[in-house]
């Protein structure tokens, strides 16, 4: 018996109840009678198969419906303790056609059932807390609303601050009040580029007496785009799970987003425009989120490809969870299987049969998406067109959906709180529907510009106010101010190596870094030189199938700044650089892109590329690349595949070239070859693509652009095997281990604590006081700085520094954006 | 009492109240969204019969019937058929007479009275063999990809159980080094907290002779400079001018998190994870290698008071268990590696008291057969390197297919029965589990329930139950308890 409903798990085990009830018809147990009756398990399923339909969610046939106990006791239908009293089950046992439940003509309630439901209601009807059999009643509009601002009151002129306001007056709360300068300077530039401020910048912020300086801070910011990029790349890759690195790149079941995503970032893409490419793909290059993780084998029918294409749409875009409903009827919101089945249907190239809890159900899905209200994709299309109606309906002007989700999300990383939240429950209320809509209509019409909304946000006294202390639930909240943040693993990596002066100088993400000029394009914007093996010889035509070797030699004499490398094959090619696989491609007509600068070493390298022709006959066949040095003192080297290649038409064994015995193949020169179909596809982007592969950045190196570590993950760096849009707030005792352990830490901050020694113009009350510039974008406080000078004494040697540094990057101060 | 709440309605309950009662921790996992254990009247916990748990992995397939389960034995003929070949190993006596193991293994055959030997083990077939995704499926209860991260069997101890001695983490995982090895992002996937967020994720010790660095103040620091830096730590956290900008949750869970972190590098208990402190003696008995090492480890750790340790031979593409060619005489090296250090790992936690109290479990992901990729039926690609119908070489002489119809799982102490033999496979090809299969799903129950945890035990994770067993329908085998 249920004596006190448990306090906290109310509404959760209200959706973990439902949700256990699908998949477990088969817990109807037949020992049920020898104990306790399980409502969810056993008594549910057995209402919702016989009474279900007319009596639940919104039908109440007669008058009755059970979605909760109270209505169900309604007009003694039932009465607790005693089934032989109770009119449902006189109902259920009624042999007059007229009368009996379920109707004539429905199957039966077997016996067995019929116990389990007498047995519940002898022992009270015990009922979950919460549970209804009903739907929530709370549906999101879905088309754009433009609310009319509140009046202004006391000059607070800003949209935000007009509907917040009001807000805070409805709910009997002050205004928060309003933050110094120098936590607004470390808010800002956290939130915008992810960075702290250097001292030199917090110090000329600090004595600006311009009234307009915070606007002209924010503007500095988002202008640096660079910056901007590699600091959003982290929200993004985790809301569209891209990394560089992961499950399912082993078995080429994955590709990466990065260098479209990059590229989207810098030139700040309009949000539509970026829904649209990555929809509905015209190249590879965004096409890694659609196509999710392939893993080899048989995988469940809830992860297929296309399934896993609707789960992400939904959460990424939409702000649905349809992994539910991916196996059956959501039980936490109003998606089917059906609608899950149907949006995979849209991607899917075969016909797709649902599956209930991985079971086929016979029918088969139609391509549709959820919201027909403003038009549907055609089922019959292709799927290329299919995807670019969906594509267009997402980025519909009438779809307030998609522009609301990704301006909450925006809130939700600037405030700490979204203004639906959590951010990925769309269907769940807002604290401020007003500001939701604004927010995303404002958004829409204004050319889905990411970079406005932040800003709109940003001006704004709400963000620009003291961080809130009060602790509330999603159910309950209420606005009192931004929620401190905590540094996100990048954040807090990008911090240690900015105060330390200790960033790497290589990086993993395939992207151009830096801004190329428009002359570097056109100098690089030359013709593609192609060649092939001996089979050409005497205008011979290669077989399908063969497989060449191609290998060129270089001494690098120079320092290097930068370098990239482009290539493409007829059909297909890997090429190496240095026995490390560096790009791959299987279309001639898309050339593939990469930086290699840290994968060049000054003296000897070797470029290896395997190409292969394919086809059902002998067929033409080529293979063309180019890498560009750019050194230090300027000048560059540009070397193309041309007759100075060698090539053998005998390929090692095995995909480690490291083993491969070169020496012992036969080598020739590689024969030049004149196609035009190939250039015509290739030379009009040779300009580009290969300047932004090999132009360098002065920027420091980001840790968003590196791979996960063990100090990355356990500071919370997700996976990003599955889409996780939210990071942890909390700092746990194994991270602090490794904080406290760490010798990858301690290095770079005893390079950082090397150079502050060196600054013998700093004594010991000044040192203290760069560090915590540096650090929390303040002087120490009177009584800090005592602390501090004390502890390292008049000459502080470099372990006391090292050790100052950590104590102060320990603090919750520094590690929380407040 | 009220029974029908509308969800969609303001909740009459007075949530400042429950904050309250929470407590700041599980406040904070609230507010992050972090999952929640959804306790009801409907999960039971059942009495445990261990309160630690260690799993000895042979990762990469070990073959039964080169171990736990002897075949009939075919010693190397140049020519003979592979069909002809079941076992590469002759059987030996064990110390319960109708146990017979492979030779190799003479040290565990002597403590075989010590525990419950499972023959009847099964995998699914997953289409395709990739050992990382069996491994997954081994350790988290759910075959990948799955929609959410899913935590690993140590974190689920970690979650429901917490630690045994609170400065020791929960979950410990020695051997498995996550960088510079093949498949290593798979890896990744399942060694992790998964959903229940890092503080429940493994401490990794890859090399177990290195394990005292991770909980000892960093390289070249002495121990009065690291509690100065401590100290000076508190005393900026104290004199903080803006300590209160942040909610105390969010405070209380990092200073909770450094005072764990600094008792545990200053407990007498950080001695547990140096094995240079084990007399010399006692580290030859133990030291076959890494994974020797890694034994004596655990069982340090053990008696320190770890809740879960797993010690794995380390899984590499092609190497250890993984054998694809030079399957018998790499077995016959395995032997060696594993044979003294898990036999004395068991005597020395029943010396010491503990045995009774410890689940000790040898698994892999799946056996090794001669000639069968998968199972009967299977459509699993066959990917022996040298695919011959008769044995010329040496190197093509043992079982180089993965085999998932049947396999061993050695059970000892925290509450087996004692010299007990449960389920059995064929005696002729295909070696499938004849009498009493049991998958993945009720093998987790087992030894969930063997730690007191309810197989049906539920998190709400995104909306959604998720149970420590698939679907909560794990089963456990009553039958090999005590």
């Amino acid at each position: 018996m249920m004596d006190t409903p448990p306090l906290y798990s109310t509404s959760l085990k209200l959706a973990g109840s439902l949700a256990v009830i699908i998949g477990s018809f088969v817990a109807i147990k037949p020992e049920a009678a020898a104990t306790e009756v399980d409502f969810v398990h056993q008594v549910v399923p057995i209402l919702r198969q016989h009474c279900g339909e007319c009596h639940s969610g919104e039908e109440s046939k007669g008058g009755f419906s059970i979605n909760t106990r109270a209505l169900f006791l309604d007009d003694d239908t039932a009465i607790p303790g005693q089934a032989d009293e109770s009119y449902f089950i006189e109902l259920i046992l009624e042999s007059d056609p007229d009368y009996m439940m379920p109707p004539e003509g429905k199957e039966r309630v077997p016996a067995q059932h019929l116990a389990i439901l007498k047995q519940w209601v002898n022992e009270g009807m015990t009922w979950e807390p919460g549970f209804t059999f009903g739907i929530p009643t709370y549906e999101p509009p879905f088309a754009p609303r433009r609310p009319t601002l509140p009046e202004v009151t006391d000059g607070r002129v800003h949209p935000i601050d007009r509907i917040i306001d009001q807000h805070l007056s409805a709910n009997a709360q002050p205004r928060p009040s309003s933050i110094d300068d120098s936590t607004f300077l470390r808010r800002i530039s956290l939130d915008l580029i992810g960075l702290l401020p250097s001292p030199e910048e917090t110090r000329i912020f600090l004595t600006n007496e311009n009234t307009d300086k915070r606007s002209q801070k924010i503007e500095e910011l988002l202008a640096r785009d660079i910056p901007y990029t590699e600091h959003w790349l982290t929200f993004w890759n985790d809301l569209l799970r891209n990394d560089y690195d992961g499950t399912g790149f082993i078995t080429k079941g994955r590709t990466q987003i990065s260098a479209w995503l990059y590229d989207s970032l810098k030139v700040n893409k309009p949000f539509n425009e970026m829904v649209t490419e990555l929809i509905a793909p015209s190249d590879i290059s965004s096409a890694g989120f659609i196509n999710g993780i392939e893993w080899r084998g048989t995988v469940s029918a809830g992860q297929t490809l296309p399934i896993q294409f609707s789960q992400s749409l939904s959460q990424s875009f939409l702000g649905i969870n349809m992994k539910c409903a991916s196996c059956h009827d959501s039980f936490i919101d109003r998606w089917t299987l059906a609608e899950a089945y149907n949006l995979a249907a849209i991607y899917s190239e075969e016909p797709l049969e649902l599956h209930r809890c991985d079971k086929p159900t016979g029918e088969i899905a139609q391509a549709a998406w959820l919201f027909p209200e403003i038009g549907q994709v055609n089922p019959e299309a292709p799927k290329k067109e299919r995807l670019s109606q969906l594509a267009a309906l997402m980025t519909h002007p009438e779809n307030g959906r998609v522009p609301r989700t990704i301006v909450n999300r925006l809130w939700g990383q600037l405030m700490g709180h979204g203004i639906v939240h959590p951010l990925d429950a769309m269907q769940t209320k807002p604290w401020s529907e007003d500001l939701l809509d604004w927010l995303a209509a404002d958004f829409q019409d204004n050319g889905f510009d990411l970079k406005r909304t932040l800003r709109t946000i940003v001006t704004s006294n709400a963000y620009q106010s003291a961080a809130s202390m009060e602790e509330s639930t999603p159910e309950e909240f209420s606005f009192t101010g931004p929620l401190p943040k905590r540094l996100t693993a990048e954040q807090f990596i990008d911090a240690i190596w900015q105060i330390t002066g200790s960033a790497p100088t290589g990086f993993h993400a395939p992207v151009a870094r830096g801004v190329v000029p428009p002359e570097l394009v056109q100098k690089l914007s030359f013709p593609s030189s192609w060649v092939w093996g001996p089979s050409v010889d005497n205008e011979g035509i290669p077989k399908h199938g063969e497989k060449i070797l191609l290998r060129r030699d270089l001494k690098i004499t120079k320092a290097i700044k930068s370098a990239g490398v482009i290539a493409a094959a007829d059909n297909a090619f890997v090429l190496y650089l240095n026995n490390r696989q560096i790009l791959d491609g299987v279309k001639w007509e898309s050339l593939e892109a990469a930086p290699v600068t840290t994968q060049l070493r000054s003296g000897s390298n070797q470029l290896l590329m395997v190409a292969e022709n394919r086809g059902p006959k002998p067929n033409a066949a080529g293979a063309f690349a180019a890498l560009r040095i750019e050194y230090k003192d300027g000048t560059d080297d540009i070397i193309v595949t041309d007759e100075q290649w060698l090539v053998s038409e005998t390929i090692p064994k095995g995909n480690r070239p490291a083993k491969w015995e070169l020496q012992k193949l036969k080598w020739e020169s590689a024969r030049p070859l004149i196609n035009t179909t190939w250039k015509s596809k290739t030379d009009s982007r040779i300009g580009k693509t290969l300047a932004f592969a090999s132009a360098g950045s002065e920027e420091k190196v980001r840790a968003s652009l590196l791979r996960a570590d063990d100090l990355m993950r356990s500071l919370g760096r997700p996976n990003r095997d599955q889409i996780v849009t939210s990071r942890p707030n909390e700092i746990t005792t194994l991270e602090a281990i490794d904080l406290s352990t760490s010798e990858k830490l301690m290095s770079h901050l005893k390079r950082g604590a090397e150079k502050f020694a060196t600054r013998k113009e700093l004594n010991s009350y000044r040192l203290v006081e760069e560090i915590y510039l540096a650090t929390l974008c303040r002087r120490p406080s009177e009584r800090e700085s005592k602390i501090l000078t004390q502890a390292l004494g008049t000459d502080p040697d470099v372990d006391q520094i090292t050790d100052l540094l950590w104590a102060v990057a320990l603090t919750p101060e520094f590690l929380f954006n407040r | 009492m009220n029974f029908d709440i509308d969800p969609s309605a303001p909740h009459p309950i007075v949530r400042r109240d429950f904050l309250k009662k929470l407590g700041a921790a599980s406040a904070a996992a609230w507010m992050s969204g972090a999952p929640q254990m959804v306790r009801g009247k409907d999960i039971e916990h059942p009495e445990a019969t261990a309160d630690a748990c260690v799993l000895l992995w042979l990762a990469g397939g070990m073959a039964a019937p080169e171990t736990f389960d002897p075949k009939r034995y075919a010693p190397f003929e140049k020519g003979m058929a592979v069909d002809s070949v079941l076992s590469t190993f002759p059987e030996i006596d064990t110390a319960v007479d109708e146990i017979k193991i492979c030779a190799g293994l003479e040290s565990i055959a002597g403590v075989m009275d010590r525990g419950t030997l499972i023959r009847s083990a099964v995998q699914p077939d997953l289409g395709s063999i990739l050992h990382s995704r069996h491994q997954y499926h081994w350790h988290t209860g759910y075959v990948p990809p799955q929609t959410v991260a899913c935590p690993h069997l140590g974190s689920w101890m970690a979650r429901v159980l917490g630690p045994n001695n609170e400065v020791i983490p929960p979950f410990i995982n020695i051997g498995q080094r996550l960088e510079g090895v093949g498949e290593k992002e798979e890896l990744k996937a399942f060694t992790t907290a998964g959903f229940f967020g890092s503080e429940y994720g493994p401490m990794n010790l890859p090399f177990p002779e290195q394990a005292s660095q991770a909980v000892r103040p960093p390289d070249g620091m002495t121990n009065s400079r690291f509690t100065n830096r401590d100290k000076l730590f508190r005393q900026l956290v104290e004199s903080n001018p803006n300590r209160d900008f942040a909610s105390d949750h969010q405070q209380e869970s990092l200073l909770r998190s450094m005072d764990n972190a600094y008792r545990l590098l200053n407990s007498k208990e950080r001695e547990a994870f140096d094995i240079e402190k084990e007399p010399k003696e006692v580290r030859d008995r133990y030291d076959t290698g890494r994974f020797g090492r890694g034994c004596l480890l655990a069982r340090r750790l053990v008696e320190n008071g770890a809740r879960f340790v797993e010690v794995t031979t380390e899984y590499v593409p092609f190497l250890h268990w993984d054998t694809h060619a030079e399957g018998h005489n790499t077995v016959d090296r395995l032997h060696k590696e594993i044979d003294r250090p898990i036999a004395q790992l068991i005597l020395d936690l029943e010396e010491r008291g503990l045995l009774d109290r410890t689940l000790v479990i040898i698994a892999s992901e799946f056996s090794r057969d001669a000639l069968m990729e998968g199972k009967p039926g299977s459509q699993a690609n066959d990917q022996a390197t040298h695919k011959v119908e008769k044995i010329t070489e040496e190197k093509h002489y043992g079982l180089h297919r993965h085999f998932t119809g049947g396999t061993s799982v050695m059970t000892f102490g925290g509450g087996v029965k004692r010299g007990h033999l449960y389920g059995k496979t064929a005696d002729e090809r295909p070696l499938i589990a004849v009498e009493n299969p049991i998958g993945v799903t009720d093998l987790h129950a087992t030894i969930m329930t063997a730690m007191g945890v309810s197989p049906k035990t539920e998190f709400t994770v995104e909306g959604r139950p998720f149970y420590v067993t698939e679907d909560g329908k794990g089963e456990a085998v009553m039958d090999i308890f005590a």
